[in-house]
């Protein structure tokens, strides 16, 4: 896990493999949030192409991250979704900051709709994406690039 | 009451080595069940197998005998009210309990309370006022479960379990609140006698359907919006933090909740009607704290930066709180198999931002708008 490329701009395969590595990287810190169970879909909006990504949580693990060809097969419990520009300022700022600063939590980010958006099928879905606030935003914390970290 | 005095012919006997071993050869449990552990542990999922795992729609005996033990005939009537399991059942009990567990936290260590930032003192007063309102509040999801759970048929175990956590969950939610408006130079503010109506309502609810409505469906689906909001127009990165941890419990709770109402009402759909009435009662009070200026202004303020920002942006951000709670909680009304679309009792100019109003209620906000 480690050995990922630590330079994999987002939205990337290589961008969603630093985010299971934190995890992979540092199960103490996973083992004390407590475990997760979540099907999650990052949807990067960019003119009329959409890229989806999955997140999946099982127990402290991420089980799997990255790029999907079928986002209904990957039955998401929930999806955030958002033009590109808005992933990728939440990205670099994530990079520059070693973290999300004030502005650029995802919880920030989503919580009037715009510039992301969390959609689900059902409102369980989407209060799941609440449920694990803190386990996601230390997820996409960890993918600051090594150098940025703090 | 049956009084069972000391057998003392069997403490002789036992001196004697004379054992009785009824307890080994006759006992009428289920023998040779062996719960195999899941990746994450040994859950309570993976111990709910053979007699151990079904729990009965009512219970036979108001005990405190664990559910599939071999119980005496002589077990003392322990008074339980609730002895219906749909009375406060619902499918995700088990996993919410393990995660619960699973996600405690703590108010003193995993906070960074050292990094909090001075901060300009109207968001400073902002955050302290909403610290209090929250302190206030949080504890009644204590006080409700607690109030009931001795009143739960043990054979309801899990449910038991999982309402414990909720009681751990909301003391640390009222000590990270109070630690918080105590912790940067501010203090408590102030405390109205309208949030303490609605604590009062959930309190002295005369039924858990009752209570439960009111309290996981209405209540905390209403304060984890608030902590959404908190996390978004929170200073500094230590209330982000606040608040998201909070965010998750409080999650958990309106999800029992969700799936608790929904349980219910799949199994008698006739107590639709009680619910929405419950609901009713509990959206006029809602309606008072959207309009009590401790409640609503420190968000106000806090989006806005200051109390003259706040003045030039009115109530957009105090709007956009009140639009998603409103519409969070229909949904989740719908999901519980009681759509409130054209039946909120919120007055219509308060629900202007809400998507999806149907029937009259959708005229009325339309004649409002206009």
């Amino acid at each position: 896990m480690s050995e990922l490329p630590n330079d994999a701009a987002f939205p990337s395969d290589g961008w969603f493999g630093r985010l299971a590595a934190a995890a992979y990287d540092d199960p103490e810190t996973f083992a004390r949030l407590g475990f997760a169970e979540l099907r999650l879909v990052v949807e990067v909006i960019d003119g009329d192409d959409r890229r989806r990504f999955g997140i999946v949580l099982d127990g402290y693990d991420v089980e799997y991250a990255g790029e999907l060809t079928d986002a209904l097969e990957f039955a998401p419990e929930a999806t955030v979704t958002g033009p590109s520009d808005a992933w990728r300022e939440m990205a670099e700022n994530i990079d520059a900051h070693g973290g999300a600063d004030n502005e650029h939590t995802l919880n920030r980010l989503t919580m009037a709709g715009v510039p992301l958006r969390v959609e689900a099928v059902d409102p369980m879905g989407r209060d799941k994406f609440y449920r694990y606030a803190e386990t996601l935003q230390t997820l996409f914390d960890g993918t600051a690039r090594r150098s940025a970290r703090v | 009451m049956t009084m069972i005095g000391a057998d003392l012919e069997y403490y002789r006997r036992a001196q004697r080595g004379e054992l009785d071993l009824g307890w080994l050869r006759d006992c009428r449990s289920e023998w040779g069940v062996k719960a195999k552990p899941s990746r994450i542990g040994l859950t309570l999922r993976d111990i709910s197998i053979g007699s151990y795992g079904e729990v009965p729609e009512h219970a036979p005996r108001r005990t405190m005998a664990p559910r599939g033990s071999d119980i005496d005939a002589n077990v003392p009537d322990m008074g339980y009210t609730i002895n219906d399991k749909s009375e406060v059942w619902s499918d995700n009990v088990l996993s919410l309990y393990e995660e619960a567990v699973s996600r405690q936290w703590s108010a003193t260590r995993d906070i960074p309370w050292s990094e909090l930032p001075e901060l300009d003192p109207d968001l400073e007063h902002a955050m302290c006022q909403l610290c209090t309102v929250l302190s206030e509040v949080e504890m009644v999801a204590a006080d409700f479960p607690a109030k009931w759970l001795w009143k739960i048929n043990h054979d309801f175990i899990e449910a038991k379990m999982f309402l414990c956590t909720q009681v751990m969950d909301e003391a640390r939610h009222t000590e990270v609140f109070r630690k918080r408006a105590l912790a940067n130079g501010g203090g408590l503010g102030k405390s109205k006698a309208v949030v303490e109506e609605f604590l009062k309502l959930v309190l002295d609810a005369e039924s858990y359907d009752e209570g439960s409505a009111l309290m996981h469906l209405l209540g905390e689906g209403i304060v984890l919006s608030m902590f959404r909001a908190g996390e978004f127009l929170a200073p500094s990165p230590v209330e982000k933090r606040i608040f998201r941890l909070c965010m998750q419990d409080e999650a958990r709770h309106v999800a029992y909740g969700t799936m608790h109402l929904r349980y219910r009402l799949q199994r008698d759909p006739s107590l639709a009607e009680d619910f929405h009435g419950y609901l009713d009662k509990g959206e006029n009070i809602i309606a008072m704290l959207f309009t009590t200026p401790e409640v609503v202004e420190p968000t106000t303020i806090l989006a806005a930066g200051g109390v003259a920002q706040a003045e030039e942006l009115a109530m957009s951000a105090a709007n956009i709180v009140r639009g998603n709670v409103i519409h969070e909680y229909l949904e989740r009304c719908e999901h519980a198999g009681m759509p409130r679309w054209d039946r909120v009792t919120l007055p219509p100019e308060m629900l202007t931002d809400v998507p999806g109003l149907q029937g009259d209620v959708a005229a009325r906000v339309a004649e409002v708008a206009v």
